[in-house]
């Protein structure tokens, strides 16, 4: 668990996504552990630009070599942005999960809340330390 | 994974090594590697050189005596009295409904004595029904499983690679074959088989066993091909190349395509299966049956229009309704599109049509295709190119 990077500037959820608000959007990706713990992504596919979600709600699928994982927004609101980038190079969440590697950007309906809900980075250091 | 798990699974001679260089997860009971380096690096250097797969967690058999051909013929479902001495055969064994217990290679090693190596998650059940069967026959059934390690060694590369290691010309040995052969030094059985499509053998490394001396003589044996192979740029693959090289080349997988419910007919391997036998072997009405009266369920391949990965388990539609599910599916690494193989009732579909795979509620279409997945001119054991 040593080298797994966890950024101090971000939020995190228990489903190993991160979180950056900035502005009144909110950018969410896919942790160093979880990219690590999938290994080599394949193929990426998330909910469409306007679909509006509450905190929790299943957004998209992310798939490896060996498995499919569900994709669950850990912020509520109005998705305004999709990576496309990633549908013919889903590999960039392996080389660069916090930058090129993003998945979506969301305009928040309850931010504060929801926000609320997550961990900050030495909260989720210890939550994947415990696994 | 933690330890407390790794320590109540089987390891075979090998674990060490693949502690050390890979990834171990739980398969079937074994710790197992899952990669080495990744998955799509060592699925195309089975495609395109030559990979190895330590599959020492497969049960061995070794079946002897007077009765072993009656013995044989009442549990499995090819023509054992064709094969012959040092000959191998794909065949199944069938549960008194015509269900699958289990696919195995056969291999005959003697006037009397056959190897029978099978799944590693079905070991412990195949294990008990021979035991039961044995009782009427003069046969002797051994379980030297802990004795011998198996190495898979698969790819264009691999009979040249055997060849320089054993100093034989490899002509010698066709396909389906099974031969007593030194390999740089070490004895063996060079069971000309592989569960890839490629070209390649599955290796018997004798006088491995779980002790101190076998893991070594076995990690010995791993690190010599790796070695002798550099100059044919071989990998060492995990269960992950396993099986995505298996179901690009189409073949079942025992818990996926087959299983107890299913026949041979169903699952569509028939050249696992003869009728011209004697004696009949257990499921034999049932098999022969399908054979003439048809079948409920059927076999397809699939390969997908939309995007999407198919996995196991998924609806397939046909005009908007539910005709059957799919049993294996993954991306091809030589294609970069989802594949999948899956079961529907005979005559719904042909080659070419287009069906629909409930990929969690999005509804992707998809192109039923016959197996293997990729071009037979470019990659495969008859491969042209």
């Amino acid at each position: 668990m040593g080298d797994t990077e966890i950024k101090d500037e971000l939020k995190y959820s228990a489903e190993h996504e991160w979180i950056k608000v900035e502005g009144d959007i909110a950018i969410i990706g896919i942790t160093d552990h979880a990219q690590n713990a999938l290994h080599e992504i394949t193929f990426v596919e998330i909910s469409e630009v306007g679909t509006v979600l509450k905190a929790n709600d299943e957004c998209g699928l992310v798939e490896s070599m060996k498995a499919s994982s569900d994709l669950f927004t850990p912020i509520g609101g109005e998705i305004v942005e999709v990576n496309t980038e990633l549908e013919d190079a889903p590999e960039k969440i392996n080389e660069d999960c916090y930058g090129e590697g993003w998945l979506f950007k969301i305009k928040p309906s309850n931010l504060e809340a929801d926000l609320a809900a997550l961990m900050d980075a030495n909260a989720y250091k210890a939550l994947i330390e415990s696994e | 994974m933690n330890s407390v798990l790794t320590d109540t699974l089987n390891r075979t001679q090998l674990y060490e090594w693949h502690k050390e260089h890979g990834d171990i997860v739980s398969f079937a009971g074994w710790a197992m590697p899952v990669r080495f380096s990744n998955i799509r690096e060592e699925h195309m250097a089975v495609r395109e050189a030559v990979g190895i797969f330590d599959v020492s967690n497969m049960l061995r058999m070794w079946i002897e005596g007077p009765d072993s051909i009656d013995f044989l013929q009442t549990v499995t479902t090819n023509n054992v009295r064709k094969l012959k001495i040092n000959g191998g055969q794909y065949s199944t064994c069938l549960n008194e409904n015509g269900g699958t217990f289990d696919d195995l290679m056969l291999y005959r090693i003697g006037e009397e004595e056959f190897i029978w190596v099978t799944n590693a998650a079905n070991g412990a059940k195949i294990w008990a029904h021979l035991e039961e069967q044995a009782k009427k026959f003069d046969v002797k059934v051994t379980d030297k499983t802990k004795e011998i390690a198996m190495i898979a060694v698969q790819g264009p590369n691999a009979l040249a690679l055997l060849g320089k290691m054993s100093e034989k010309d490899m002509d010698e040995f066709g396909r389906f074959t099974c031969n007593p052969l030194t390999i740089a030094g070490y004895d063996t059985f060079l069971c000309r088989t592989g569960y890839t499509g490629e070209a390649g053998a599955e290796v018997l490394v004798l006088n491995c066993s779980f002790s101190e001396e076998g893991k070594e003589r076995a990690t010995g044996f791993w690190k010599e091909i790796l070695a002798q192979g550099a100059e044919f740029d071989i990998k060492p693959c995990g269960l992950g190349a396993r099986d995505s090289t298996r179901l690009e080349a189409g073949f079942v997988l025992y818990g996926h395509e087959l299983d107890e419910e299913t026949s041979p007919i169903e699952a569509r391997i028939p050249y696992a299966v003869k009728f011209k036998v004697e004696p009949h072997y257990i499921g034999y009405d049932t098999v022969r049956s399908h054979k003439k009266e048809g079948v409920k369920k059927t076999r397809i391949g699939f390969v997908m229009i939309d995007r999407g990965i198919p996995r196991e388990k998924y609806p397939i539609l046909l005009n908007g309704s539910e005709i059957g599910m799919t049993t294996s599916g993954g991306i091809s690494p030589i294609s970069n599109k989802g594949i999948g193989m899956g079961y529907v009732p005979p005559d719904t579909v042909d080659v070419g049509d287009i069906i629909e795979i409930d990929i969690k509620g999005r509804h992707r279409r998809a192109e039923v295709t016959k197996w293997p997945f990729y071009d037979l001119e470019k990659y495969g054991e008859t491969r042209t190119a």
